[in-house]
């Protein structure tokens, strides 16, 4: 078929007013019309909605059109999407090519301009399309095995899921225990559950599993291959050895956790008075307490009145709190501290009615089932309650009152801002939750790390498991602040994936690599030392009309499709499937030439 | 009536909002063959009919969309629309559900979602897909992104004129047509069933219902969302474009006196976007939020909350007490000042409660399944596996299980498809 008869249809997205309200769709829909090549160009409200889609089926199935251009949000958001909608109509999906007019024009661009450079990208699209060809995704076995890499709580049931669909599982654990940050926890909020209860429940089904293969005290120090391949060099201390040792795995799960924060010295007196405490320390204490009396013990002391400050190191604002050693912020919210500190203030008044509890906050985030009953028990319970504005903080000084080792000075904004000196034997800090530092890991492995730390999922919504390296997966704290039931989900959600995607032995990638014109190749090996990806391209003896020459070789799973071969190939015998040079000519060509804008 | 049309399936996924659908993908996509019956005429729930979502600000369309349509088209996903669950329980080693289709008065195989029936109907009627703001057509297709693309026939108010049948091209109306009873067997069952907003009648201090321009806060997503009623926010009582527009929370949560004395965990952040939102399309309307806690809780929130504030939307921390009319079609809000200066009243243009979710389904007489106290679904392992019902092979995902966003809901769903799927795998294992 040659380029001539290529028959385009260009299929414009209103985004509901996304793209709408800034680019006249219509004025461009005229303009592609004309655009040569094109036959059809449609527009609608949500071009990536059934009946959006219906329209390219349905002109693709009439013959109208043998390539298609949808130009609408990123890419990334719906590629896949209308990739579908193309097969659907028995065409081959690589027929296609984007034109992101939103993120790249409509919220960046207004009025006229907007509506030129949306025309621009389009015609850009249309000259490249009609150099596609049709494609076929590259297939490569995938191992039926998964990492998980962390053996908290979310890392335990992420392995047991995975394991229940007969696919082998090594769980690896930098520690010497399993469990995580719940080794550590009494009972949990909201329900009073212990921690250990839940914490052996899932041991005792993972000791019972001949699927999981657990390696604790062990690292990741390296990891080669792609999905479905990948190689973890790990490395496990054994009394006073290291083994080093390789795991060949399809996928690898993300469960590195989390920490508390640590309150620099001064903050709220923490590291001045021994009294100040934060809640993990209260945790602790209350899991080993065996007090008998009416009042709380503190280190064998009696506690006649606590105070319990909450965001300390979390909701951070930028110009009234103190950044991190690396300069960071905490602006987030730790999203399980509040109904901790509620749980543990119940347990203390409701055993230890004699210890009076002030809880001081900035707002009491008791979100979700069953915690809103803690903070009313609270209530009941006669916990008072304080609420601060940040950058009015309590303060936490030796006391004036000589029976007392602390008092905090707070300004209640529930009583008119009126100010209180309330005396303390405790303070107990509600420090918020950061992300383990994974930075080697995340950067061997080309994890993104948001302006949070935490890993960065690919979207929160579409694909809120799932993070942008391919067979890579994030499960827990690694992602965000959550508690043991969100984790547990997180980790259904992640194991529920990887799953699917070793379910068949087998995975298709895009099919978006180089591919060497052996005619052309003379063996220069200049492409071999611009590639990015080691092993991905290297130079082989083949025998051709029986001569011995040297000629570059694809590995196509391992190739990134980045096209650094093509640029510097002297012979330009290597070019990238679906996104060759001669197309990157015709797509400057279209935007240079001034046709096609009013 | 006992039917012989049997269906058969793996799993069975009641409720096709974004819990559903992800569910079913989820199960999908790991071979397994769903069921998924939903009541409305189309699948895609509460989230389809959003204007944006939090807190990215994508569109509700763009990410609900591809989800209902991968659905539709998965190979191994059927979708039931327009059907009611008649009963739903477990016999023996699998589940049984008997469901009715409702009549929608069209041929589905012959209707090919033309619009011309729905073009030529002379006969209008209140739409609640539009909050109740806009007329549709008594036979019409739900939405424009509905899926099915079926027309619906509203019998009460059709006065049987005969135009639309004469119209169909392809003779698909069906005045006649009559419930159908089938059964669905499964081996297990995913119960996805939604919530619903509190309804603002119930509410005796905020002016059960009657003040005109005291609205709730799902008829301002249609207000705001791009296939409005009037494509830009205007005050239902006159048209006028709002100035002042006030958010009422915890409108029926945290209130034991509405019953519902549990925090509906998405108000906050639904409000603050729609606040975002309003600001960006009515750039001079002043803008308050009266609430008790900001619950901002989720990744990336607290820093949208921020967001907002640095935006000029003012957060009044008050528990509103009384909404009255006021004059000229202004509403009277009345609320304690925090800062000692006492009973205060501010009059808005416009006023949005945000209501409290309740549960979508009950299961009384339909499905022994266990409710919790909050009549929400009972969850037996709330830690390890919060959507584990306490029926064998039963499973819960999504607001079905307690009031939830959307980002929780997907990965909540994702988990109900593996312990779904785990259910399956050991059944077979014990076989």
């Amino acid at each position: 078929m040659s380029e001539n008869d290529k028959r385009v249809g260009v299929y414009i997205c209103y985004c509901g007013g996304n793209i709408s309200d800034h680019v006249d769709v219509e004025e461009v829909r005229n303009r592609a019309e004309k655009m040569p090549g094109v036959t059809i160009a449609r527009t609608n409200m949500f071009m990536c909605s059934d009946p959006g889609q219906a329209m390219i089926i349905e002109d693709l199935k009439s013959g109208k059109i043998n390539r298609v251009v949808v130009a609408s949000c990123a890419p990334s958001l719906h590629e896949t999407t209308f990739r579908g909608a193309i097969e659907r109509a028995g065409a081959n999906p690589f027929i296609y090519d984007h034109a992101n007019i939103r993120e790249q024009v409509s919220w960046v661009h207004h009025g006229e301009e907007a509506t030129d450079k949306a025309t621009v990208l389009i015609a850009s699209a249309v000259a490249k399309s009609k150099k596609l060809t049709p494609l076929d995704p590259i297939r490569v076995d995938a191992k039926k095995h998964t990492t998980i890499i962390g053996g908290g709580i979310a890392g335990i049931k992420a392995a047991l899921d995975v394991a229940s669909k007969g696919i082998k599982v090594a769980l690896v654990e930098k520690s010497p225990v399993l469990g995580g940050r719940l080794n550590r926890l009494d009972r949990l909020a909201p329900s009073g559950e212990k921690a250990s209860d839940v914490l052996n429940e899932l041991l005792d089904a993972l000791k019972n599993n001949k699927n999981i293969s657990v390696y604790t005290d062990t690292v990741i120090k390296g990891v080669t291959g792609y999905v479905g391949n990948f190689s973890l060099e790990a490395e496990r201390q054994k009394n006073a050895n290291k083994v080093k040792f390789n795991i060949d795995t399809g996928a690898v799960i993300m469960a590195t956790g989390s920490v508390s924060y640590v309150p620099f010295k001064g903050e709220f007196g923490f590291g001045i008075h021994d009294q100040v405490i934060t809640l993990q320390d209260l945790i602790l204490s209350l899991k080993e307490n065996k007090a008998s009396g009416s009042v709380f013990e503190f280190n064998g002391r009696p506690v006649r009145n606590i105070v319990m400050i909450h965001c300390v190191g979390s909701r951070q604002i930028p110009g009234i709190h103190q950044p991190g050693e690396d300069g960071s912020l905490n602006e987030y919210c730790s999203r399980t501290c509040c109904a901790a500190m509620l749980n543990a203030s119940n347990m203390i008044r409701e055993q230890f009615p004699e210890t009076g509890i002030y809880e001081m906050y900035r707002d009491i985030r008791t979100y979700g089932r069953g915690q809103e009953e803690l903070y009313n028990r609270a209530a009941a319970n006669k916990v008072v309650f304080m609420r601060f504005e940040p950058d009015s903080v309590p303060e936490v000084v030796k006391s004036s009152i000589s029976d007392y080792p602390l008092q905090v000075k707070i300004k209640d904004t529930l009583t008119f801002n009126e100010e209180f000196e309330v005396p303390a034997d405790l303070v107990v800090l509600a420090t918020g939750i950061e992300p383990e530092d994974i930075s080697e890991l995340a950067s061997m492995m080309k994890l993104p790390i948001g302006n949070d730390r935490f890993l960065l999922e690919v979207h929160p919504k579409l694909r809120p498991v799932e993070l942008p390296v391919a067979g890579i997966f994030l499960a827990g704290t690694c992602q965000a602040p959550m508690d043991s039931s969100e984790a547990c989900n997180a980790a259904g959600a992640a194991a529920v994936k990887a799953s699917a995607l070793l379910k068949k032995g087998y995975i298709e990638l895009d099919p978006f690599v180089a591919q060497v014109n052996l005619d052309k190749c003379k063996g220069h090996g200049a492409c071999v030392q611009a590639c990015l990806n080691e092993g991905a391209l290297k130079l082989v003896e083949m025998q051709i009309d029986g001569q011995t020459l040297k000629k570059a070789e694809v590995t196509p799973a391992m190739c990134l499709g980045c096209g650094a071969c093509a640029a510097v190939c002297p012979e330009k015998a290597i070019d990238i499937n679906g996104w060759a040079l001669k197309q990157y000519e015709d797509m400057v060509d279209a935007i240079v030439s001034d046709g096609f804008s009013a | 009536m006992v039917s012989t049309n049997i269906k058969n399936f793996d799993t069975l996924v009641v409720g096709g909002g974004i819990a559903g659908l992800q569910t079913a993908l989820d199960l999908g996509d790991q071979g397994y063959r769903v069921a998924v019956v939903e009541k409305d005429a189309s699948i895609g729930g509460k989230m389809i009919r959003l204007s944006k979502v939090f807190p990215t600000l994508d569109c509700a369309s763009c990410i609900t969309t591809p989800k209902m349509s991968a659905a539709a088209h998965h190979e191994n996903i059927t979708l039931f629309t327009y059907c009611s669950l008649d009963s739903l329980d477990r016999e023996g080693s699998s589940v049984k559900a008997q469901v009715t289709q409702k009549p929608r008065y069209i041929d589905p195989d012959k209707c090919i979602g033309c619009r011309q029936c729905e073009y030529i109907c002379p006969v209008l009627v209140p739409d609640p897909e539009q909050g109740g703001f806009s007329a549709k057509k008594a036979i019409s297709i739900p939405f424009s992104n509905a899926i099915p693309q079926l027309p619906v026939m509203d019998t009460e108010h059709c006065m049987v004129c005969g135009q639309c049948e004469k119209t169909c091209p392809t003779n698909a109306i069906d005045y006649f047509q009559q419930p159908e009873t089938f059964t669905i067997t499964a081996k297990t069952a995913v119960l996805t069933t939604g919530f619903e907003l509190l309804q603002v009648k119930d509410n005796v201090q905020y002016g059960n219902g009657k003040i005109a321009n005291v609205i709730d806060s799902l008829q301002m997503e249609r207000l705001l969302a791009p296939h409005g009623p009037y494509s830009r926010v205007l005050r239902p009582s006159d048209g006028m474009e709002p100035d002042s527009i006030a958010y009422v929370q915890c409108a029926g949560s945290r209130d034991k006196s509405m019953g519902v004395p549990y925090c509906s965990r998405v108000c906050c952040m639904y409000a603050i976007k729609q606040a975002m939102l309003l600001s960006g399309s009515l750039p001079l309307a002043d803008i308050t939020i009266y609430y008790m806690d900001i619950r901002a809780f989720g990744k990336g929130y607290e820093q949208f909350y921020q967001n907002a504030k640095a935006m000029g939307i003012e957060f009044v921390k008050a528990k509103v007490a009384r909404i009255d009319q006021g004059e000229n079609g202004s509403v009277t809000v009345r609320f304690e000042n925090q800062d000692g200066s006492g009973i205060a009243t501010a009059e808005h243009d416009l006023v949005v409660l945000s209501m409290g979710m309740v549960p979508g389904w009950n299961p009384e007489s339909v499905c022994p399944v266990s409710k919790d106290n909050d009549q929400f679904i009972y969850s037996v392992k709330p830690k390890i596996s919060p959507v584990l019902t306490d029926m064998d092979g039963f499973f819960t995902a999504g607001a079905a299980a307690g009031p939830k966003d959307i980002v929780d809901t997907i990965t909540e769903s994702g988990s109900a498809a593996m312990e779904a799927a785990k259910f399956m795998s050991n059944s077979n294992m014990e076989n």
